[in-house]
């Protein structure tokens, strides 16, 4: 299918079925109808806003375009084409993420940049590929659309990081398709740091070849209204699916995350670590739902998701959701909702740790479980003093 | 001056009085010893000096190092010289023991007005400190007494206490639950611990432990009163005679 065509249908969808509603099961906690309720630009506009590159490897999109000036685009090894997403259509582009989703659906009518990342078989980038998305049009729509496919054995690591300017509504309604051929890795985190006031969506789909490794770490801090869907399919045996979050909420803010993992073979595992950290009025939900189809034996599908809540007004919903028709597997979850350990406190008080430093320790403690698990060190360094910063902000 | 003046101490749990007027004073330089039945109050004691706000003193005075501790809220009394070892250390996920103990000592050296100790400077403390306690250096990145065995949980309350230098140590049955070997090295912390200016409240169920620490003054407490002081020798005393002659027709 080409371009035009997947357009097209995907307008029509998005025409005929609109955005969701709370009355629809996938959205039953998260209202959508701010979103849908505001008209939003399409005006381009350079971004004066600040950010920091994670690696030589950076491309950086300003209020939704792809800023050669301020992207280094020349300097990729042999095997590795990374560009716009409108000089390099992959005719695979569209046929995984889901085509049922209002917002994919609006994302692909109406995607004008976003990112195309191939890496040929056998090539292993160490170095990680940083895109950044910078947003501060108040009332602009955004809809990125990235595609990442790696060859054979092939290995790329990249973290897409979405920042916007304080105080304005605007929305991000971003797409990332992500096909891992056998024995490929590809680590992917998500920062999203948008404006408070700000909605933002994302789909992330992945598909998992012969003993492929994906990984998401989805770290979110920002966005008034939003939602990540995490996507993974275990199409080839042995494959590995890693999908870990930490949301940090506060104010009014309303955080969805919606995990889908599809165990279409046998011999793979996923494991799933989310975690929250809730003030003030802020609201979460968690959906993960793991499919386990009747050829996945010897399925080995873990989740967990922890959530801390600092204040009584904060609330969580967590909808743990297994589905299994294979007879051999093993699948666990578990989901908790707490608040900070008062006996903890007490004996860091005990040493003469003043009770806000102990509360901020054992808050960093709890998120902390989640930035271990990450691999690349600059990233971790990065995400870790984005944590602190939150920490430091809430605790004020 | 006394390093430690309790007066006519009361305090309550949960609604209930534990504690029912306790008079002890503590001078620089030395060991005390508290030996007493299991609920006799001991453990309340020792939370109500350490400021735990879950136990209610509801009349008395405690005045420490000079100061009114109702004055003091947990950590600043920790901050002022007062250190607790607990009976049960508590984990705490998530945060390395060298964090830990780095953001203690350095709490300390802010209140008294000291620089704070850089990384090198911290390494160089705790590697001197370390060696008497006997403390395994993955024990000092793991996180806070998380999954460590019990004689493990011990030595690091003793370790804390020797890197924080506390003017006064309260060991609230330090001892239960060691062996021999951990007895030993324990004690040998504490005992290296002890100075002129600094003073000791050593609670414990078994005589055993004051052979290794040999305390200036035991108190017998029963029913949240000290109902008898004495010499070295009262411990042994106990040991061959045990509590019954003091804890009265309702038992222990
Ligand atoms: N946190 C608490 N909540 C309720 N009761 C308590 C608490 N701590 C101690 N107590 C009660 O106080 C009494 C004395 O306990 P404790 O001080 O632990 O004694 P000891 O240390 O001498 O064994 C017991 O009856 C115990 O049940
Ligand atoms: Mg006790």
């Amino acid at each position: 299918m080409d371009l035009m065509q997947l357009r097209k249908n995907a307008a029509d969808h998005f025409k005929a079925n609109g955005f969701p509603t709370t009355k629809d099961e996938l959205w039953r906690f998260t209202d959508v109808s701010p979103v849908a309720n505001t008209d939003f630009s399409s005006e381009w506009n350079a971004s004066d806003l600040a950010f920091q590159p994670l690696s030589s490897y950076c491309l950086v999109f300003e209020n939704g375009k792809l800023s050669p000036e301020k992207s280094k685009l020349n300097a990729f090894p042999e095997g590795v084409k990374v560009g716009s997403i409108m000089d390099h259509v992959d005719p695979r582009l569209g046929t995984l993420a889901d085509a049922q989703s209002a917002f994919v659906a609006a994302n692909t009518a109406g995607f004008s940049d976003g990112t195309f990342i191939e890496i040929a078989e056998g090539v292993e980038l160490e170095t990680p590929i940083h895109l950044v998305f910078l947003a501060d049009v108040a009332g602009a729509a955004f809809h990125p659309r990235n595609f990442i496919s790696i060859g054979i054995g092939a290995k790329v690591t990249v973290v897409e990081e979405y920042i916007g300017a304080a105080d304005i509504t605007y929305w991000t309604n971003a797409v990332t398709e992500v096909f891992v051929a056998d024995r490929g890795t590809v680590d992917h985190y998500k920062v999203q740091r948008e404006s408070a006031t700000a909605f933002h969506f994302q789909t992330v789909e992945a598909q998992l070849g012969e003993n492929a490794v994906f990984s998401n770490h989805a770290i979110t801090i920002g966005g008034g209204l939003g939602r990540n869907d995490i996507r993974g399919k275990l199409i080839g045996e042995g494959g590995e699916a890693i999908c870990n979050g930490l949301y940090l909420l506060n104010g009014k803010q309303q955080f969805d995350t919606h995990l889908f993992m599809d165990h279409a073979v046998a011999n793979c595992n996923s494991h799933e670590l989310y975690k929250g950290i809730l003030d003030e009025k802020a609201r979460a939900v968690f959906c993960g739902r793991i499919l386990v189809q009747q050829d996945a034996q010897q399925t080995d599908a873990v989740q967990s998701n922890k959530n801390l809540l600092l204040s009584r007004g904060a609330k969580v919903h967590t909808l743990p959701q297994l589905e299994i028709y294979a007879d051999d597997v093993k699948c666990t979850h578990g989901a908790t909702i707490g608040e900070l350990d008062e006996t903890a406190l007490y004996y860091l008080q005990t040493r003469g740790i003043d009770p806000v430093r102990g509360k901020a320790m054992l808050t960093y403690a709890f998120a902390n479980e989640v930035l271990d698990e990450i691999k690349s060190a600059s990233v971790k360094t990065y995400l870790e003093n984005l944590v602190h910063e939150w920490l430091e902000k809430v605790s004020e | 001056m006394a390093l430690l003046e309790i007066k006519n101490l009361h305090a309550s749990v949960a609604g209930n009085e534990i504690l029912k007027g306790i008079n002890l004073t503590i001078n620089p330089g030395e060991v005390h010893a508290i030996m007493g039945p299991n609920g006799s109050g001991k453990s309340t004691l020792s939370n109500v000096l350490a400021g735990n706000e879950v136990y209610e003193k509801t009349q008395g005075e405690i005045l420490f190092d000079g100061k009114n501790l109702d004055d003091l809220v947990a950590h600043e009394r920790a901050r002022a010289g007062l250190f607790l070892a607990f009976q049960y250390p508590v984990e705490i996920p998530g945060i390395s023991n060298m964090y830990f103990l780095k953001a203690a000592v350095n709490a300390g050296r802010e209140y008294r007005g000291e620089e704070q100790l850089d990384a090198m400077d911290f390494i160089d403390l705790i590697e001197e400190r370390k060696k008497v306690m006997n403390i395994r250096d993955d024990l000092l990145e793991r996180a806070v007494n998380s999954g460590f065995s019990g004689g493990e949980k011990k030595r690091n309350e003793i370790f804390q206490m020797a890197m924080l230098e506390p003017k006064l140590g309260i060991l609230d049955e330090t001892d239960s639950g060691l062996d021999i070997d951990a007895l030993r090295i324990v004690s040998d912390g504490v005992n290296a611990l002890r100075d002129p200016e600094r003073g000791f409240l050593v609670i414990t169920h078994y005589q055993r432990l004051l052979d290794y620490i040999v305390p200036d003054v035991v108190h017998v407490m029963v029913h949240g009163q000290i109902v008898k002081s004495g010499g070295k020798e009262l411990a042994l005393e106990l040991e061959n005679e045990g509590y019954a002659s003091w804890v009265g027709e309702e038992g222990i």
